[in-house]
């Protein structure tokens, strides 16, 4: 020992265990800063530790899937159930969202108008097959008060009427079958009246017709048309559609004119049916 | 030649059973297919009727011409059994016509698919249309009622394979070829 002591290699370690302790002293006050080797080294070996780092990584986590394999499983499932949960809240929040939506609209209709006696909102079930004319049926019935020939209404405007009824299940004729006539008059003067009935032409195009208005008048494009509500089967003033084109019948007799419906009759998803209104007549007819 | 088996008599019922749930289950869907959406439809259950008419007796025939029938008019807004009653006919018609003249082939099944749905449009658009003379009613001939005859026809060549489908499976051979009356009638000889 005592001649290790005395020895030359004795000199050299503790000579580089010097430097080494110096070295930190001196790392100790750059700061946090690298010196300038282990900067070279950190930069020299980066990508190596990169890839070696990725490959161990992937390592552990395969070994950690083997591993913890149940536990992932059940989260899994349980991530799964929760987003399930999610999703149904998220659609019965839309549906409410929506549904609220509708039920502002009928209630303007039943804060402007408030003689009328609403139904429920009704739920469009589907479109008849192939009817050129886009009868459609409603979720709603002789059990809630709806009758044959009660008008068939949205916020926007007039959709129809109701032609059949079964205790839950109702088929409305809309403002586009030539079957059905509804007075109407201009709003903006109150006096041009005429007679809405759909054509086999126009419904092609998701409008309807005005006939029979007589030659002198003040009918213009854009002009808002009301039902007049003379024999009690529609409730007055209640928008039907806009004029598009003015021209004349095939007689040259009268004046006839396309009408845009302010509802879009091929996109219902809901309407409501005005079951009573002052001036309602009790023996309805087809016509008004 | 008939030759039946207790056990064979139990299948035979068993796959009639399942056989006529199916047509049942096919009418069904094809009822909310024609019900469902805003644009136009083949009359599924047209060539569905007819098919089911070729293959199987006249009483069953003629119960799913009038299901279907009255299906139709449900999803069409007829009035209450009038395709009940086309479709009983036609249904009744096919069935004899396949069980007198013609073989289950499926060009048979076509032409009589054809000629019946396009009866059934013109039907349709003469009593519903045509008759109460609208306006340029024409047109309804020309832009639906013959386009929904051209779907039907079109959906007939599915509803034939889904049909024959079914057939191949559950279809209950009523009667033996000769080979196989020669061949039951040694292995039961041998038995003794």
């Amino acid at each position: 020992m005592r001649d290790f002591l005395k020895s030359t290699r004795f000199k050299v370690m503790v000579g580089f265990l010097a430097f080494l302790v110096g070295m930190m002293v001196y790392a100790v006050t750059r700061g946090g800063y690298s010196v300038s080797g282990a900067s070279f080294i950190n930069t020299v070996t980066k990508p190596f530790r990169a890839a070696s780092n990725s490959i161990s990584r992937k390592m552990e986590h395969t070994v950690d899937k083997l591993t913890n394999a149940d536990k992932y499983i059940e989260e899994n499932e349980r991530l799964k159930k929760q987003i399930g949960e999610l999703n149904a809240q998220l659609t019965e929040y839309d549906a409410i969202k929506a549904e609220v939506e509708e039920l502002r609209k009928f209630v303007s209709i039943k804060e402007e108008h408030e003689d009328y006696m609403l139904s429920q909102p009704c739920k469009v079930l589907g479109y008849v097959t192939n009817d050129p004319f886009k009868s459609f049926t409603i979720d709603k019935g002789s059990a809630d008060g709806i009758l044959v020939n009660c008008p068939v209404v949205t916020s926007e405007g007039l959709v129809g009427i109701t032609v059949e009824v079964s205790k839950h299940v109702s088929t409305v004729r809309t403002i586009l079958s030539p079957d059905l006539s509804v007075a109407a008059v201009a709003s903006s003067s109150n006096a041009d009246q005429g007679i809405i009935e759909g054509n086999v032409l126009s419904s092609e195009n998701g409008q309807t017709k005005l006939i029979h208005v007589p030659k002198k008048n003040k009918l213009k494009r854009g002009d808002l048309m009301i039902t007049a509500g003379n024999s009690g089967l529609f409730p007055k003033d209640y928008p039907i559609g806009t004029i598009l084109e003015i021209g004349f019948d095939s007689n040259g007799l009268s004046v006839c004119a396309d009408i845009q419906p302010c509802v879009d009759v091929n996109r219902l998803t809901s309407v409501i049916v005005i079951t009573d209104f002052s001036g309602k007549k009790e023996d309805e007819e087809n016509e008004d | 030649m008939k030759i039946r088996t207790t056990r064979e008599q139990h299948i035979l019922r068993f796959k009639t059973t399942l056989r006529w749930v199916l047509y049942y289950l096919l009418i069904f869907v094809s009822f909310i297919i024609m019900t469902s959406g805003t644009l136009y439809k083949p009359m599924i259950l047209v060539p569905l009727s007819i098919g089911i008419a070729i293959n199987n007796n006249m009483y069953g025939s003629a119960v799913t011409g009038a299901v279907c029938g009255f299906l139709t008019d449900i999803c069409c807004g007829k009035l209450f059994g009038y395709n009940a009653v086309v479709l009983t006919f036609f249904c009744i018609l096919a069935n004899l016509l396949f069980e007198l003249y013609l073989k289950d082939r499926f060009i048979n099944y076509m032409i009589i698919t054809t000629v019946v749905s396009y009866i059934q449009c013109w039907l349709d658009y003469k009593f519903y249309y045509q008759i109460w003379e609208y306006e340029n009613v024409g047109r309804i001939f020309v832009k639906v009622s013959l386009r929904v005859w051209i779907y039907t026809v079109i959906s007939a060549v599915f509803v034939y394979l889904v049909l024959k489908l079914v057939n191949r499976f559950l279809m209950p051979r009523e009667h033996l070829t000769i080979e196989e009356a020669i061949n039951t009638n040694i292995q039961s000889e041998n038995r003794r």
